[in-house]
């Protein structure tokens, strides 16, 4: 099994707030990794530092290394603009773009460079039609993306963000606003996209992680508690703490 | 600014005067407006005479000769200086609301004509300044200089000065090319820097104590025709004997005869003292011909200036 | 509870009334510019005063009456300062609502709050002092006193308005926009240009209209800096009179009731009519690209 992220030693601050205290996981390829844990355990905050995005934010402190393929996305010189093509993300609150449809959607291709219509139009459609949107939107390409419904919005993110062909998408409660027809189809998108991409995903869903997850990590104050097989830690969770979480007794 | 600065000493000054004597009997009010051109003047007489008589309190403002016969004929002020006489149509329309403006003459202002220090002509006739303002003449090279276009400033339609300049250099229109800047100052600040510049001015207003032109700028001889000398105004003698071709008298517009703290601020004046006055601010004392017509208004006779 | 209740309807009652009043107030203003400058049209044709450039109300000879040049040169010079102060001040905006650090952002908010309240008086002696010279160097004239030198002074002037409503604008514009851009492999550049400027649009166009409308009614500086010559200019280095000089030199020298005094309240009421054009337009504008979130 081909490891495809590796976090190593991993710390972060918000100023002088300590958020993640050393955390090591290897992500490995063409797998679905869910992140579990109380709220403020610091789910979003390690997703966040898998494509830089904290580099937005100048009071975030990191130390520690992740590797993309054995490359450090924080060594000195390294792109933040690369990192992110490669590392892809899907927010927890859909963010289309007050564009069209279409135009979310070549957003990432066209700031790449990509201006060719017939292309575009290609892709667009192609990762329409895998996150199963194509059929409800095809008519209505050029209607502004704000006027779909949210779990349309959060679909159509997705295609969004695939259309950039990421090598991993991170995704943080992808379906925390949805209704559970919505969340089903993008539970099966994922698992669909699995095909082609590495995928880590943030859930507050313990049912949802079991169903999509191949290994599931729980998260507690900062660090990774256990991480193992979702089966495993979910039917056999070998820490305490962990039971303790599953169990409902806290969080 | 300056200007400004003196209306507010004025007012408070006035003010003040007025608290002191109030309990003592009444003090009268006279407002003085229009001209400009007379403005530092007038202050320099009301803030004399107010020191004479506490009994009176004067105030003092600009805005143009217009503004000021506009606003005697509007009954908004006691005095109106203009730089010009009253035109037709103004005097009609007193006459509608019932107002009789009289004038008396305060001093007369010589007007200079000033270029860039670069500019190589050294003097000008009275046809040839008329022309270069109708914007007939038009580059210097016409008139023996650089072939440079020349570059006209003259005051607002609001100044005595750009009547006057028209009404007796031009006599017809200005050309529309003309550059219509606010205040005199102004005109100097631009001729200071524009190489084919040709401006007009007050003269008290360019020349500095020792009776030289103010730096960066030059001022033309001016001859009547073509075949008399030309005269500079630089030199006091050649106003004092009237050789001077472009002078005009400063007006004070009242409504009626004037009487009582009026009357007798006019006189001051006219006085040795006010016509002292006069001079310190860059004027020259009212000539003959209009200490007659002052006389008569007045019904007064006043000190023999020092024209003679 | 009671006395709470009636407190709020007080305070109701109490803005109701000062908008009727500030719209009442507004009415009043352009009733009386109307009323009068309709008077002006007893003695001057319609013709005259929209097809003919020469205006010269304090003739020799025969006055005229006609618009156009200063019509014109109104345009020109704020057509200039638009050209001026939008990029400068849209980009000013962007720098402060998304680069700037919050120290930078400190000391430059300030400073440029200050630039609006530099008095037009002042701004218009730079001009003749300065700025004109300058531009009377650098394009080879002999003088600066230029449509261009009032074009610059009053991109100065709006400056201040644009870079504050514009970077309100943007800074409103959702955290979320941004974070997805980056995601997807855009650098600030890109995110700035093709997400958030777009997506603040209506702010961005409040911004330039607000702005343009300190430059069209801007006297003092336009007054003193571009040279008041009556002629028709043929473009930015040609001295120019706009409307609101001619207004603010003729108004205070003419007698009540004349043609002339009429005819500057006619272009008072055209100066106004077209403000309030520019404002229905950006309101229009705005309208059609709100966000809505
Ligand atoms: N921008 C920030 N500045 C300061 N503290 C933050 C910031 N973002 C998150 N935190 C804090 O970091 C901790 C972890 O947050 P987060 O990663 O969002 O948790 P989770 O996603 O697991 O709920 C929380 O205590 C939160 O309050
Ligand atoms: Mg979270």
């Amino acid at each position: 099994m081909k490891t495809k992220l590796q976090v190593k030693d991993l710390h972060l601050a918000y100023g002088t707030k300590k958020v993640l205290k050393g955390i090591t996981m290897d992500i490995p390829e063409n797998k679905i990794v869910a992140l579990i844990g109380p709220s403020g355990c610091g789910k979003s905050t390690l997703l966040r530092a898998m494509n830089r995005m904290h580099d937005l934010s100048p009071e975030v402190h990191i130390m520690g290394e992740i590797l993309l393929e054995g490359d450090n996305i924080y060594a000195p010189g390294r792109d933040a603009v690369d990192v992110r093509r490669k590392i892809g993300m899907v927010f927890q609150k859909p963010n289309p773009f007050p564009k069209s449809i279409f135009d979310n959607i070549a957003y990432g291709l066209k700031i790449a460079g990509q201006h060719d219509k017939q292309q575009l139009q290609e892709v667009v459609e192609r990762t329409l039609k895998s996150s199963y949107l194509w059929e409800e939107v095809k008519d209505d390409l050029d209607k502004s993306a704000l006027s779909l419904s949210g779990g349309q919005q959060q679909r159509m993110c997705i295609a969004r963000a695939v259309a950039v062909e990421p090598e991993v998408l991170l995704m943080d409660e992808p379906c925390s606003a949805l209704d559970p027809i919505s969340t089903a189809k993008i539970e099966n998108l994922m698992l669909e996209l699995k095909k082609d991409y590495t995928i880590v995903i943030v859930t507050h869903n313990m049912q949802q992680a079991q169903r999509v997850a191949d290994l599931t990590a729980f998260m507690y104050f900062g660090e990774v508690i256990e991480y193992a097989p979702t089966e495993e830690l979910f039917g056999n969770p070998q820490v305490e703490l962990t039971r303790n979480y599953l169990e409902g007794n806290f969080g | 600014m300056r200007k400004h600065s003196h209306l507010f000493i004025v007012f408070f000054f006035g003010l003040y005067l007025w608290s002191c004597t109030h309990q003592h009997g009444q003090v009268e009010n006279l407002i003085i407006k229009g001209s400009d051109t007379e403005v530092n003047l007038a202050l320099a007489l009301a803030e004399t005479y107010m020191m004479e008589d506490l009994s009176i309190s004067i105030s003092v403002s600009g805005g143009g000769s217009g503004a000021g016969i506009a606003a005697l004929i509007n009954g908004k002020t006691n005095i109106a200086n203009a730089s010009r006489p009253m035109k037709a149509e103004e005097l009609l329309l007193a006459q509608e609301r019932g107002v009789n403006p009289l004038s008396t003459v305060l001093g007369m202002d010589a007007i200079a004509i000033v270029v860039h220090p670069q500019c190589p002509i050294k003097e000008l006739s009275k046809q040839n300044l008329g022309d270069i303002y109708r914007g007939k003449i038009h580059n210097w090279k016409q008139l023996g200089g650089p072939d440079q276009e020349i570059s006209l400033y003259g005051r607002q339609s609001n100044s005595g000065t750009f009547v006057y300049f028209r009404d007796s250099i031009l006599q017809a229109e200005y050309s529309p090319k003309v550059k219509q800047m606010n205040g005199t100052a102004q005109i100097v600040e631009a001729i200071k820097t524009d190489a084919s510049g040709i401006g007009y001015v007050g003269v008290g207003y360019i020349l500095e104590k020792n009776g030289n032109a103010a730096k960066g700028i030059k001022v033309l001889a001016i001859k009547s025709t073509d075949h008399t000398l030309a005269y500079s105004p630089a030199l006091l003698e050649n106003i004092q004997q009237g050789n001077y071709p472009i002078i005009r008298p400063l007006f004070q517009y009242t409504d009626g005869k004037p009487k009582g703290k009026l009357l007798q601020f006019l006189r001051y004046c006219l006085s040795e003292e006010g016509q002292a006055l006069v001079q310190q601010n860059g004027y020259f004392p009212v000539s003959k011909m209009y200490q007659e017509q002052n006389e008569l208004a007045l019904n007064t006779t006043y000190a023999k200036s020092s024209l003679h | 509870m009671q006395s709470r209740r009636f407190i709020d309807r007080a305070i109701k009652q109490l803005f109701f009334l000062a908008a009727t009043l500030s719209v009442l107030v507004l009415l009043g203003i352009f009733g009386m510019l109307l009323m009068n400058g309709i008077k002006a049209f007893e003695h001057i044709s319609l013709t005259e005063f929209f097809f003919s450039s020469n205006w010269n109300p304090a003739a020799y000879g025969k006055p005229s009456y006609g618009i156009v040049a200063m019509l014109f040169s109104t345009f020109l010079v704020t057509f200039g300062a638009m050209c001026i102060a939008v990029p400068l001040g849209i980009g000013a905006a962007a720098y402060l609502a998304q680069v700037a650090q919050a120290k930078t952002r400190l000391v430059l908010k300030p400073i440029i709050e200050l630039l609006a309240a530099i008095p037009s008086v002042v701004v218009g002696f730079i001009g003749i002092v300065m700025v004109g010279p300058f531009i009377a160097k650098v394009f080879g004239l002999s003088n600066g006193l230029t449509a261009l030198n009032g074009s610059i002074l009053l991109a100065v002037m709006s400056l201040p308005t644009i870079i504050t409503v514009a970077e309100d604008a943007i800074r409103s514009v959702p955290n979320s926009f941004k974070e997805g851009s980056y995601a997807l492999g855009a650098n600030q550049w890109t995110t700035l240009t093709k997400v958030i400027l777009p997506a603040s649009y209506s702010g961005i166009i409040a911004a330039i209209i607000l702005g343009m409308g300190r430059a069209i009614g801007e006297t003092m500086t336009v007054l003193m800096a571009t040279g008041n010559a009556l002629a028709m200019p043929h473009g930015f280095f040609d001295p120019v009179r706009t409307m609101t000089a001619t207004i603010a030199i003729e108004l205070g020298e003419v007698p009540y009731g004349t043609t002339h005094y009429y005819s500057l309240f006619a272009v008072g009421a055209l100066l106004f009519l077209i403000s309030l054009g520019i404002n229905l337009i950006a309101e229009n504008i705005a309208a059609k690209y709100r966000y809505k979130a």
